[in-house]
């Protein structure tokens, strides 16, 4: 997996939670994740394909979600709701989407699938023999880990 | 008998979303409820009045006609279910010539941007929203 492809993600995931949190964001040691991994509760997923594919996950606990998501809104909120599952979309969509901008700008092509947000206790992400490379976010709301699961297309 | 020029008033500035005191009136087109609870926030905030709110580009073009001519400006977001908002612009645009769509899109689709500019967007805004830009684009969209 090489790192042009993640640093964008990381950049973007740093810039965007800054800007709309207004808050610090501390970048943590990076590490990676064998195929079974466990995801911490709310994790919104998006696909990717063309030159390169696989998926990039933001994943954080319900608790976390359920903060980030009451400054996003300026108000409030204390379930999961539906409010708070688009709130999380939406992040994960600003961060994807200035990603790929900047992957577009240094030449890589491929497409991005919407955002889908998946919650749960004990789940586990599997990714056939991709390894994962987490990089996690600490900020005062908890901490927000991305999640990258990339390869060059086989065969290409 | 005092006049009100005797009593300079702070509120003078009069709210940005209104036009000879009416209040604008706005269509929102948009697949996420946050976004569309961003952008309402931040337009009743300054005298719009939302009229209506559409989840996919086919409801948006249905309340467009539905409502018509009770609205001033459409916000158009690009990648939604159903109907895309390029899409759903031209389908207004179609329907009414002197509609006001303003394309709200993350970074990275300035292909259909600049489209939807072609097709007859009066402007854009690009996520994450920021008031002030949102407030500026909207004003220079329906002058």
């Amino acid at each position: 997996m090489r790192v042009e492809y993640i640093n964008p993600f990381v950049e973007a995931a740093f810039n965007i939670i800054k800007e709309v949190l207004q808050c610090e964001v501390n970048r943590e040691e990076l590490y990676l994740k064998k195929s079974t991994q466990p995801v911490m509760g709310v994790a919104a997923i998006v696909g990717l394909a063309g030159d390169v594919e696989g998926r990039v996950l933001i994943d954080m606990s319900q608790e976390t979600a359920i903060k980030v998501a009451s400054t996003m809104n300026g108000e409030e909120l204390t379930s999961m709701d539906e409010l708070v599952k688009a709130t999380i979309t939406e992040l994960a969509n600003m961060v994807t989407a200035q990603a790929v901008t900047k992957l577009h700008d240094l030449g890589f092509k491929f497409d991005l699938t919407p955002p889908a947000i998946i919650t749960g206790e004990n789940m586990q992400v599997s990714d056939i023999n991709v390894e994962a490379l987490i990089v996690p976010l600490g900020l005062p709301h908890g901490k927000i880990e991305i999640n990258v699961a990339i390869r060059e297309r086989l065969g290409v | 008998m005092k006049t009100t020029s005797d009593f300079p008033s702070i509120n003078e500035r009069t709210p940005v979303g209104q036009m000879d005191g009416r209040a604008i009136k706005v269509l929102i087109v948009d697949d996420s409820m946050f976004v569309t609870k961003q952008i309402s926030q931040i337009l009743t905030s300054e005298g719009f009045d939302i009229v209506g709110t559409a989840a996919d580009g086919a409801e948006g073009v249905e309340k467009y006609k539905e409502l018509f001519p009770e609205v001033d400006l459409v916000t158009m977001d690009i990648t939604m279910p159903r109907m895309d908002g390029v899409t759903a612009l031209e389908k207004i645009v179609e329907f009414d010539k002197n509609a006001n769509v303003i394309m709200v899109s993350a970074l990275g689709k300035q292909d259909l941007v600049k489209k939807s500019l072609m097709l007859g967007a009066k402007n854009y805004i690009v996520k994450p929203l920021d008031r002030k830009k949102v407030l500026e684009r909207v004003i220079s969209a329906i002058k």
